[in-house]
């Protein structure tokens, strides 16, 4: 009887998270599909669900006609920065936040956390105002990448002090004793156990620096260095959409960090689960 | 015991140490001379991890001085110390072989590849580790581990040992071949050791000499057997020997050579030596002291027994009275539960303390 019970209420369970898995996933396949669909087949009533006649070549100009390589490429840069700054200094700091326990500790992680809350929109303004006097925006790029670190730095501070907290602290006094300084101990013993969560960190957060867009909206106006989730809205003109190649351009643009995070999906499971030592 | 100054290896001299308000080492004086096997024994939380982790320089002291080798280390960090420790959890680094963590200290010291290799075989068969050379701590056994942490410390011939309750965390009878093996280690290297343990019987097998402690103090130190002789207070007679001393208040007779027990019928047992008459006392008694007899016999006091615990070698006899006296037999007497059995004390093992401070009034 009980077994029954199980039995029904694992398959209901099933199907419930198989809805919301394509719930979730919908958006992707209709990306897909239109961006090979005619703009006839778009608009179509009732909705092809798929294209009866696949326009590869929307592809083509798409690649060719966009300047989608340079888009991506300013992406691929402004990723990187993020994740190199991020990464740098927040490894540091979440080390520090994870071996000290006092009151000023409680505080810094409150405020780390707080951070977290603010939206973009609403920090954009003063940020913008804050590197115009700088000079910062000659450089606006950089200017992106230390504005999205910051956004970026309380999670990913989360998730590091997290995996240190999992590293015994007598190993690094073992170390200690055994020759190494702070900072040797610190290199090579907890880094290479903290390894594996870190590197899931930053690979979350090279995911979330390449589809960055409020910053570089308001801090990157030369088109030349301006980032694909930008280039993408280039399309949306006041007269014509051409959905088909918005839509290819972003299949282009997410297909290799989709297939990157499906690749690597096992081992971000693992490294966000499980702690450094099992 | 006349210790020259040239030959003190490890010194702490009004060492205090506090975590905030809380007094976690107080007025600690204590010298190891070379080669010397010391055991800081005392219960948990009693402040000898804390006193190792000083000494290491793992924690910093608020006041007074340590030296090593005949050098102030207060300020000096641990790495510099030229001591190894062996942690109570072997605190093996995870993502190196086990040759790896022998010869950790010596790659940090800039040793070369083959050096450092020969140095491992070498070690690995002091410790009976030869075949585990290429394992990762992950895969060797609570008993293998604890070798490598043994050999880990070995490798590099330091100033001195720092055992951190390295034994704890194996089985029983692990833990008294390893006792073995680590005293016999010692001997071979003759290196200074410093032992931390919570278990009387380790300090007391192991060691030269047995530091014992308690809130952060040392209630008394010097060789094992002297501790168990001559205990300076009630702490010390009740933490040396197993089971523990009997302890039940009493006061001297007019002679001033006898005390008599508030115990069942107030039997009174001669002393070894001449006491104010009319002082009270607390009188320790060891339980494998108690000599059994008849009852009736001239110099047995009547005791009537409540149960009886048979291990075969050894029997456990506990009084009816309170305080509970307990008493070990050879294992041949034949008592019952009920039984009212005659016991004596020789006069040189009646311990007297103070019963306001505790404090031996024995005279040694
Ligand atoms: N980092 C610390 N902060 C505050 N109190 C501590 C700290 N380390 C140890 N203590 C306290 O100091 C006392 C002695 O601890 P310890 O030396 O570890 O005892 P043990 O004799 O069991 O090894 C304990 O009461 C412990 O709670
Ligand atoms: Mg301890």
């Amino acid at each position: 009887m009980m077994g029954m019970k199980r039995i029904y209420k694992n398959q209901l369970l099933f199907i419930v998270a198989l809805f919301a898995v394509a719930l979730y996933l919908f958006p992707l396949y209709w990306m897909y599909t239109t961006s090979l669909k005619t703009d006839t087949a778009i608009f179509a009533i009732p909705p092809q669900l798929l294209p009866s006649s696949p326009q590869w070549q929307t592809y083509i100009d798409v690649w060719n006609g966009s300047n989608i390589v340079r888009y991506m490429s300013n992406s691929v840069f402004i990723a990187t920065g993020v994740t190199l700054v991020t990464v740098i200094f927040g490894s540091g700091a979440s080390y520090v936040l994870a071996r000290y326990r006092n009151v000023w500790i409680d505080i810094s992680l409150f405020t780390v956390l707080m951070l977290q809350v603010l939206p973009p929109s609403l920090m954009v303004t003063p940020i913008f105002v804050a590197f115009a006097s700088i000079g910062l925006l000659e450089y606006p790029r950089i200017a992106t990448i230390l504005a999205f670190s910051a956004k970026t730095m309380p999670f990913f501070v989360i998730l590091c002090r997290a995996a240190f907290m999992t590293i015994p602290r007598e190993l690094e006094e073992a170390a200690l004793v055994d020759g190494n300084s702070r900072a040797g101990a610190f290199v090579m013993i907890v880094l290479p156990l903290a390894r594996n969560g870190i590197l899931v960190a930053a690979l979350l957060i090279f995911m979330q620096g390449f589809g960055e867009y409020v910053y570089s909206a308001s801090l990157i106006s030369d088109n030349r260095l301006q980032p694909a989730s930008i280039g993408m809205t280039n399309y949306l003109q006041p007269n014509i959409v051409t959905w088909n190649s918005i839509m290819a351009f972003a299949a282009i643009y997410i297909t290799p960090i989709l297939a990157a995070f499906v690749l690597l999906q096992r081992h971000i499971v693992n490294g966000l689960t499980s702690g450094a030592l099992k | 015991m006349n210790i020259d100054d040239s030959t003190i290896q490890i010194g702490f001299t009004d060492v205090n140490k506090f975590y905030g308000a809380y007094h976690a080492l107080n007025s600690i004086n204590l010298s190891i001379p070379k080669g010397q096997f010391v055991a800081l024994v005392g219960p948990s939380g009693c402040g000898k991890s804390t006193l190792l982790r000083t000494l290491a320089g793992l924690e910093e002291i608020s006041s007074g001085t340590i030296n090593v080798g005949g050098r102030t280390v207060n300020d000096i960090p641990p790495r510099k110390r030229d001591l190894a420790m062996v942690f109570q959890s072997y605190a093996l680094y995870p993502h190196m072989n086990v040759r790896e963590n022998l010869t950790y200290a010596l790659r940090l010291k800039g040793v070369s590849k083959e050096i450092r290799a020969n140095k491992a075989d070498e070690v690995a068969a002091i410790i009976g580790l030869e075949d585990l050379l290429d394992r990762k701590p992950r895969e060797l056994s609570g008993g293998q581990r604890q070798r490598v942490a043994m050999g880990r410390a070995i490798v590099r011939e330091p100033q001195a040992f720092l055992f951190d309750e390295p034994l704890s965390n194996l089985d029983a009878s692990l833990r008294v071949r390893m006792r073995k093996e680590i005293r016999a280690l010692h001997e071979r290297i003759g290196s200074t050791s410093v032992y931390v343990t919570h278990d009387q019987v380790e300090a007391m097998t192991m060691a030269d000499h047995v530091v014992v402690m308690r809130a952060g103090k040392i209630e008394q130190q010097g060789v094992p057997l002297d501790l168990y002789k001559n205990p300076a207070n009630c702490f010390v007679a009740g933490f040396i020997g197993s089971p523990a001393m009997n302890f039940i208040p009493g006061v001297i007779d007019e002679s001033g050579e006898s005390v008599t027990l508030d115990f069942e019928e107030s039997p009174s047992l001669p002393i070894a030596q001449s006491m104010q008459p009319g002082r009270p006392v607390v009188v320790g008694l060891r339980p494998e002291h108690v000599e059994l007899g008849d009852a009736q016999s001239c110099g047995y006091a009547a005791i009537s027994i409540s149960s009886v615990e048979e291990t075969g070698s050894t029997t456990y006899l506990f009084s009816s009275a309170t305080p509970e006296l307990v008493i070990v037999a050879d294992g041949s007497q034949q008592v019952r539960s009920g039984d009212v059995i005659g016991v004596k004390i020789a006069p040189t093992n009646v311990h007297l303390f103070d019963p306001e401070t505790e404090v031996s009034l024995s005279n040694g």
